[in-house]
């Protein structure tokens, strides 16, 4: 059963290791909704699963167990072929490191998507030049991407994982490797995607990016336990209150 | 009053130098509480007040630093206290519902916790608003990153009350 | 003295933590000082036995051979002349001992279904001051008539003592079978000879036998300086162009260098295939050494990060790797010493058992060079690179950033190729070196396809055309000795296609390694594992289309040095050629697909969850 209008459906997701001999479930029984238009973020400590769940719901990893969804299709038993296939169109991945492909250059590294599905040169290459204008890193367009800062080349991850308007972008410690003003204008990016709309799922352990989300999820041990929406409610006013109290003669 | 050593202003120029420098923080402010504190600072001898003469408009008062105020102002700047760092009530809060059982310590992390999620969304929400290179994006970052830190805390508190309930 | 026994330390530990790669490199290793080795102690190895047979019968110091043929009256004159000057040369200074001048009369023998040129020499009953053939079974000449066959045509005639051999159409009884060094054993070196009483003689003479020549036998005082003697009378050796008598002087050490033509010539085979091999071991090093430091250049930047001087970093690589080739040398000689015995006994020229002569410094010293050299130019490059890169990537680890797309990486995404297929061959052109070195490897052996064709064409050839009257048994002989020769050539080419699959298949699982997170980034990305897969295969045909235009110009060339001689022309017809340009490729994609698609199959996450 699908819920109109969602765009990420997992029920009771599984997946297990062999770590020195004895089973452990990195995932245990995860249900996730993700609704269109909408930004969730994942908390948890390390080893908590969050990774691998990320990965699960993008079809890097198969689960054990389970049934997942994206745009309503049901995709957790597709072969690694058919979930390639699937993935270009309707997936995009922010990753911690990056992983751009070092021997490309940056806007070649944001038409991949596209040529992969087929869009002619051109209309690739178009594309992607918009989306790296709209990130602010067109100039950066035609280096390689060990000359670029840690900020651009996240910024070229991000226009690779919207370059065919995926159903959602997954991304995973988007900020783990970047400095504080770099972090500050990734986090002004997801804010912008939030606001055109695009399906945004977020794995990571730093609360300042966490709390960008509409809804937040907390992981432990594999299993989400805590699950609440966040903004709206409480007012501005209070935090700026502590903020101006300055107390006698400064 | 160090916002006066720069040039000498009446009350209304004050607050708009105070808005300009805090940002989204400055619109809280209580335009009454600027006028209060110039009067105490006036009876204390370190502002004095000038009566200026307008051509179409009452008198102004302008208010400008007086010699022991300037030199109050420096001993400021250079001092280097740093306000509170540690949130040491919240801290007991944990051990008294510890030692009393009167709540569940990670129950009581647990929504701190949230809050100050919550209270993180604003200022993102906030900051989005900013331009990148105003002095109130600086502040607001500020308080983003401590709130951060304090979520790290947090987290650390929650790790170690939880291995204390457990055995 | 210090840093060096660091250094053995250092690198004998290297060795013992990996042994895999290590212990491929010595096999390869091994395979070239193998074939070096053997030979090494093939040339020459019929030598012994030779020596055995000449202190045996007293051989030879000197020898004068004159040849006239019998019809040419002006001549007679000059052959007495040559009889009389020959009759003093046996009192001449430093002359000990002389046998002959014994007469040759010329005629032919039934071998194997045809008649064989044969010369029976006239002997005195003797004991003879030089050349006292050796008596392998039965009796020397004597009373009851009977002929002594040479040992090579007993052999190939498979007769002894007691049975009968058709001299001119008649039966004659043999008496024995005994072994000279005055001649090569038949059937390389013709004709055949026996040995026959005067009486006999004179029975041959009366069915036709003519005679055609004689020769004597000189011992010297100082046998060292044979040739010295040979020089002083070289006017024996003066030939009328006119007439048609030939007359020649030979010292002893001449004729045994001329003795054995199958075993120089094999060994000769050898050496060059294990030269060959040995080329192709650099590639095939260079592959290995690059990939062990690769996983040790983490060790070289600790090294120099702690101060130590990248002298120290070079001894560490030399002492690992020269230590392999030290191992691979002694191997290979070893392996050698216990097979060329074996191969020298197929020869039909050696004259007992062969022995493989004493290892000198000499050839010990070539197979250790060409081991050594193989080995510090496959280090070469590697080292100075680890060397002179900075310190910091070094602790980094990881291969070099790659260059700017070239103008071949725009020019195959104009063309409109499918995009793993540009993926790839921008990937194969990242690592030029590492490109140029696969190509080596595979050049080598499809240079040993062309070359095989045409010798096997040429020795068809060969064996199609009909051999001259009086040859067919030294004829037969030839064609097993090019057989030995086709089959040397043949097993080197396969020897050097199966190194060069290994070399692919190192190399494609090298360069599948490094761009493993590449790749995984493309599957992430959306590619399937078939497009990785096709895009490694690509990034590796580079290589092999170089081999195939460079190699079979240059097999083509090797064939026309070797040809030539006995062989006759061939050349390797273009439609071949054609066949193998186009199946190189194909096979080499179908070889090096296999280790990509194994490497595609592994779980593409843990490949994007670290750095």
């Amino acid at each position: 059963m699908s819920t109109a209008g969602a765009v990420v459906e997992a029920q009771g997701l599984v997946r297990r290791y062999l770590a020195d001999g004895s089973p452990i479930r990195a995932v245990d029984g995860v249900d996730l909704v993700v609704e269109a238009g909408e930004t969730v973020s994942v908390m948890g400590p390390s080893g908590c699963g969050k990774s691998t769940l990320l990965h699960l719901l993008g079809g890097l990893e198969r689960p054990d167990a389970g049934e997942l969804r994206l745009g309503g299709r049901r995709v957790d038993g597709l072969s690694e072929t058919a979930w390639a296939i699937f993935r270009r169109r309707s997936v995009g991945f922010v990753f911690q490191a990056f992983h751009l492909v070092d021997e490309l250059t940056a806007v070649e590294n944001v038409e991949l998507p596209a040529l992969l599905v087929g869009a002619p040169r051109r209309d690739a290459r178009r594309r992607a030049m918009d989306l790296l204008e709209r990130l602010a890193v067109a100039g950066r367009a035609g280096q390689l991407p060990h000359r670029l800062s840690g900020g651009e080349r996240q910024r070229v991850a991000v226009a690779r994982a919207l370059v065919n308007q995926p159903l959602v972008v997954l991304a995973d410690e988007p900020t783990g490797n970047l400095d504080s003003r770099a972090t500050g204008d990734i986090l002004k990016l997801f804010a912008e995607l939030r606001r055109a709309g695009q399906a945004l799922l977020i794995v990571t352990h730093d609360a300042r990016v966490a709390s960008t989300a509409d809804r937040l999820l907390r992981m432990r041990d594999g299993a989400i336990v805590a699950q609440t929406r966040l903004g709206a409610d409480a007012s501005a006013a209070g935090i700026l209150a502590g903020l101006a109290d300055l107390g006698g003669e400064g | 009053m160090s916002l006066l050593a720069k040039e000498p202003a009446h009350g209304y120029e004050l607050r708009q130098r105070l808005a300009k420098a805090l940002g989204p923080a400055g619109g809280a402010l209580n335009p009454g509480q600027v006028y209060v504190t110039l009067s105490r600072l006036e009876r204390a001898g370190l502002v004095q007040a000038v009566e200026v003469a307008q051509p179409s408009h009452p008198d102004k008062k302008v208010y400008e630093l007086t010699a022991s105020g300037r030199e109050r102002v420096g001993r400021w700047l250079a001092d280097v206290t740093w306000p509170k760092v540690a949130p040491v009530e919240f801290h007991l809060k944990l051990v008294v519902a510890a030692a009393t059982g009167l709540a569940d310590p990670v129950a009581l992390v647990d929504s701190q916790r949230l809050e100050l999620l919550r209270q993180l969304h604003q200022l993102q929400a906030l900051a989005a608003a900013e331009p990148a290179d105003s002095d109130g994006a600086l502040l607001l970052e500020g308080a983003s990153l401590r709130l951060q830190a304090d979520v790290r805390w947090l987290e650390g508190c929650e790790r170690r009350w939880v291995e204390r309930g457990s055995r | 003295m210090r840093s060096l026994r660091l250094a053995v330390r250092l690198g004998l530990g290297n060795l013992r933590r990996r042994p895999a790669q290590g212990l491929l490199l010595l096999l390869a290793l091994t395979i070239a000082t193998g074939v070096l080795g053997v030979a090494a102690s093939l040339y020459g190895s019929a030598d012994a036995p030779w020596d055995r047979v000449w202190r045996a019968t007293k051989g030879f110091h000197v020898s004068l051979g004159v040849y006239h043929p019998p019809d040419e009256p002006g001549d007679r004159a000059f052959v007495r002349e040559l009889r009389r000057r020959a009759a003093r040369l046996a009192t001449a200074p430093g002359v000990v001992g002389a046998g002959g001048p014994w007469a040759h009369l010329y005629g032919s023998i039934a071998v194997a279904g045809g008649e064989e040129d044969l010369t029976a020499e006239l002997r005195d009953p003797g004991p003879y001051q030089v050349d006292q053939p050796l008596v392998t079974s039965g009796r020397w000449l004597g009373q009851g008539g009977g002929v002594v066959l040479e040992s090579g045509l007993a052999a190939t005639l498979q007769a002894g003592p007691g049975d009968t051999v058709t001299i001119q159409g008649r039966p004659f009884p043999v008496r024995g079978v005994a072994s000279t060094v005055s001649r090569g054993r038949f059937p390389l070196s013709r004709p055949a000879q026996v040995w026959v009483t005067p009486e006999t003689a004179r029975r041959l003479r009366d069915l036709g036998m003519t005679e055609e020549g004689f020769a004597l036998q000189l011992r010297l005082a100082d046998p060292d300086d044979a040739a010295g003697f040979v020089a002083a009378h070289r006017s024996l050796e003066a030939s009328d162009p006119s007439s048609s008598v030939i007359s020649y002087l030979q010292t002893w050490r001449q004729r045994r260098a001329e003795s054995h033509a199958d075993i120089d010539i094999l060994a000769g085979t050898l050496f060059a295939a294990g030269g060959l091999i040995a080329i192709l071991t650099v590639a095939t090093a260079a592959v290995l050494i690059a990939g062990r430091m690769a996983t040790q250049v983490r060790q070289v930047g600790t090294l120099k990060a702690v101060g130590v001087t990248p002298r120290l970093i070079v001894l560490v690589l030399l002492v690992e790797h020269l230590a392999i080739a030290a191992v691979a040398t002694v191997l290979g000689l070893g392996i050698g010493r216990l097979l060329a015995p074996r191969v020298a006994e197929t020869s039909v020229t050696v004259l007992g058992r062969p022995e493989p002569p004493p290892l000198t410094w000499g050839r010990v010293a070539i197979v250790a060079t060409v081991a050594g050299t193989v080995v510090l130019l496959g280090t070469i490059r590697p080292a100075l690179r680890g060397i002179r890169q900075s310190t910091l990537r070094s602790l980094a680890g990881g291969p070099r950033p790659p260059r700017r797309p070239g103008r071949l990486g725009r020019l195959a995404a104009g063309l409109g190729l499918p995009l793993p297929a540009v993926l790839g061959l921008r990937s194969g052109w990242r690592r030029p070196g590492r490109l140029l070195v696969n190509a080596a490897g595979l050049l080598l052996g499809v240079a040993m396809i062309v070359v095989a064709l045409a010798l096997r064409d040429s020795l068809r050839l060969l064996s199609l055309r009909p051999s001259e009257p009086g040859h067919a048994a030294s004829d037969a002989a030839v064609a097993v000795l090019y057989d030995q020769i086709r089959a040397v050539i043949f097993a080197t080419a396969a020897l050097l296609l199966v190194l060069a699959t290994i070399n692919a298949i190192i190399v494609a699982t090298f360069a599948a390694r490094d761009a493993a997170r590449n790749h995984a980034v493309l599957r992430a990305v959306g590619a399937t594992p078939r497009q990785t897969v096709t895009a490694l295969v690509v990034s590796q045909l580079g290589a092999c289309a170089i081999a195939v235009v460079v190699g079979i110009p240059l097999g083509l060339g090797l064939w026309r040095l070797m040809e030539g001689g006995d062989l006759p022309e061939a050349g390797v017809s273009t439609p071949a050629l054609v066949l193998l340009a186009a199946a190189v490729p194909v096979a080499f994609a179908a070889i090096v697909s296999v280790p990509a698609r194994l490497l595609a199959r592994q779980p593409v996450a843990p490949r994007l969850t670290y750095e």
